[in-house]
């Protein structure tokens, strides 16, 4: 079975538990991508995998051998990390060349190794010089090219991109999605951001507390998220949460009353729930418009970013519903206007924040 | 605009009166030594120099065992500084970076070290050193001196402070604890090694009690000690002792203005350690 496998995986460290069972399979060539919130355990999971923490329950292969008690050099995997950690004393082809150099190589194939790294990289300019001399980008650039030079079967990256400028973010996130396609190799990638997850992954896994939520392709999560963690967690801006009570069924709808107004939206659902029920419903802002008829809102606030706006509203009970526009610009705050959407866009979550379709 | 004006020129006058003062020692000591002895002891020697005679630095080299006692002050002084530098780097790394029982304990014992004044030790070192047959010989002089828990705790502040994806870098690279110290953590640290080098050396050059102790041969001893030899065997010489003296700090003194910036460097971090 090649590319990454976990079964059963647990962490603890001391008594607390932050890793709970998880299983996941990776298939060679996939562009995996662990997401969360901060403290979910994606970057556990990534350094037990890495083999720098330890594994406390479970077994983790790669390229089908078990490398759960394996030492991180003999993994076969190379990591970059968020602070790059280059040795900065030492020049950018020493850099590249350092694992090369430890397990004595022959001279010609180190520089060849490391000039083919430079080339995909285009550092062929910047071997003589020191890390510090380099900008965020290219220090990034030298971190990827040490773990390319190792030839590793799985490439793990740590938050890579948070250290850099939102510009130089996305022209890394290009970089790495190129880089992915060249080599074709394994990538297992840590990020909070979910808009880098959607962006470079084939695969995303959601975290939460140390479970994975949900695993799929980017719009798979996003179209038909299990629950509301994940829901909540793709999309950008993020998806609005109003409480609801289910009033009855209108052939294959059901229609609810949106706590605190007198307004009532219909949602498709065909899972059965009996009138008076209490749910969540979940409603992208791209999903929003304008109604005669609908959740009465007002205005706070647009952000305006040219081809698109986001209207910050608020309901008559204070809660904010976040709703994109686009068309004509919006003239500003104060407005009143009724908000509704297709019953086929509406999501439902029941009392426990799971997803009922 | 004016009282600044004075201000500077109280504070100039001020330095230079004191500067004077602290160079005033070494000044008599080299008027003196260029002297010849019946000019040293007669009437009316004063600041000036009025003659310019080499004959005591010619006695020094020549007819005490200077260039022997050199000897002996360089060979210990190295080896005390390169032992004390490589293993308290050493014992710094386990400190720092490796998970073992015992390991803040370990530390605890160092700090504790730390606080023994070395005076209070010197008897049972001496019976130690003499029950070890090492009286009069450089392994009497060196030993007790190997212990400086200073340097240990500096270093494990630099290590400390080394970022640990460095050191999971390297553990991914496939390096273990040998290539983490000498090809990671020692060369981001040149700078506090040889700021903590020369200090070392300069310590155990000037050391004076412990060899004195330690050592009652005269081929076996070190220039602070020998310089007493100079008086011993041809009575108050000043003349003669001064440049036994000053010759015998020359090493230490070219040492210091070459590494000027390290060694006040290196004063002030192992003072900031000692709070």
């Amino acid at each position: 079975m090649m590319g990454v496998h976990l079964r059963n995986i647990r962490k603890v460290f001391g008594p607390v538990g932050v890793i709970h069972d998880v299983s996941m399979d990776i298939p060679a060539g996939e562009f995996a991508v662990f997401v969360g919130p901060s403290g979910c355990g994606k970057s556990t999971l990534l350094r037990m995998i890495a083999g720098l923490e330890d594994t406390s329950g479970g077994t983790i292969s790669i390229e089908g051998t078990d490398v759960t008690w394996q030492e991180p050099a003999k993994r076969g995997v190379a990591m970059v990390f968020q602070s790059y950690a280059l040795y900065p004393h030492l020049s950018v082809f020493e850099n590249m060349a350092f694992s090369m150099r430890l397990k004595r190589a022959p001279k010609q194939d180190v520089h060849d190794k490391v000039m083919e790294a430079a080339r995909i990289l285009q550092l062929e300019e910047q071997l003589e010089k020191k890390p510090s001399q380099l900008s965020g980008g290219q220090r990034q650039r030298v971190a990827i090219g040490r773990a390319i030079v190792r030839q590793p079967k799985v490439f793990l990256f740590d938050e890579p991109l948070s250290n850099l400028d939102a510009e130089l973010r996305v022209q890394m996130r290009l970089e790495l999605a190129r880089l992915h396609k060249q080599i074709g190799a394994t990538m297992i990638y840590v990020t909070h951001d979910q808009v880098e997850a959607m962006t470079l992954a084939d695969r995303i896994f959601v975290l939460k507390q140390g479970v994975v939520q949900q695993a799929g392709k980017p719009l798979d999560l996003y179209d038909d998220p299990d629950n509301r963690c994940v829901a909540g967690f793709i999309g950008s801006p993020a998806m609005n949460f109003l409480p609801a009570t289910v009033l009855g069924r209108e052939g294959d709808c059901l229609r609810v009353a949106i706590e605190g107004t007198e307004a009532s939206l219909m949602a498709r659902v065909s899972g059965d729930l009996p009138a008076g029920s209490r749910m969540t419903l979940g409603l992208r802002p791209e999903h929003l418009t304008t109604a005669d008829a609908g959740v009465p809102v007002t205005v706070e606030m647009a952000e305006d970013l040219g081809g698109v706006s986001y209207l910050h509203t608020h309901m008559p009970d204070g809660r904010e519903i976040v709703v994109e526009w686009r068309g004509s610009r919006h003239a500003g705050g104060g407005e009143a206007i009724k908000l509704t959407c297709a019953p086929e866009k509406v999501l439902v979550f029941d009392e426990q924040d799971q997803r009922i379709r | 605009m004016k009282t600044r004006k004075l201000e500077n020129w109280v504070l100039g006058i001020g330095s230079l009166l004191a500067a004077a003062i602290w160079v005033f020692p070494l000044y008599w000591a080299f008027i003196t030594s260029i002297r010849t002895e019946e000019r040293v002891v007669s009437e009316g020697a004063g600041v000036i120099p009025d003659e310019f005679n080499l004959s005591s630095y010619l006695a020094a080299i020549f007819d005490t065992k200077l260039l022997t006692w050199y000897w002996n002050s360089i060979g210990t002084s190295v080896i005390i500084t390169l032992v004390v530098i490589v293993s308290g780097m050493m014992c710094a790394y386990a400190i720092s970076q490796m998970r073992f029982p015992g390991r803040r304990l370990l530390y605890g014992v160092v700090l504790a070290s730390f606080m023994v004044p070395s005076q209070a030790l010197v008897v049972t070192q001496f019976i130690l050193m003499n029950d070890m047959g090492l009286i009069n010989t450089w392994a009497g002089i060196i030993l007790p001196q190997l212990i400086v828990p200073v340097v240990i705790i500096v270093y494990k502040q630099f290590f400390d402070a080394v970022p640990k994806e460095m050191r999971e870098a390297v553990v991914l690279d496939g390096g273990g604890d040998y290539t983490l110290l000498f090809k990671i953590y020692l060369p981001l640290n040149w700078g506090i090694t040889t700021a903590l080098a020369i200090i070392t050396f300069i310590s155990a050059w000037n050391q004076f009690f412990w060899p004195f102790l330690v050592i009652t041969t005269e081929n076996q001893m070190t220039i602070p000690v020998g310089i007493t030899q100079v008086n011993d065997a041809f009575g108050v010489y000043y003349a003669r002792l001064m440049s036994v003296a000053l010759l015998g700090a020359m090493p230490v003194a070219i040492a210091y203005l070459v590494f000027q910036k390290k060694v006040t460097e290196a004063v002030m971090i192992s003072s900031g350690v000692k709070g």
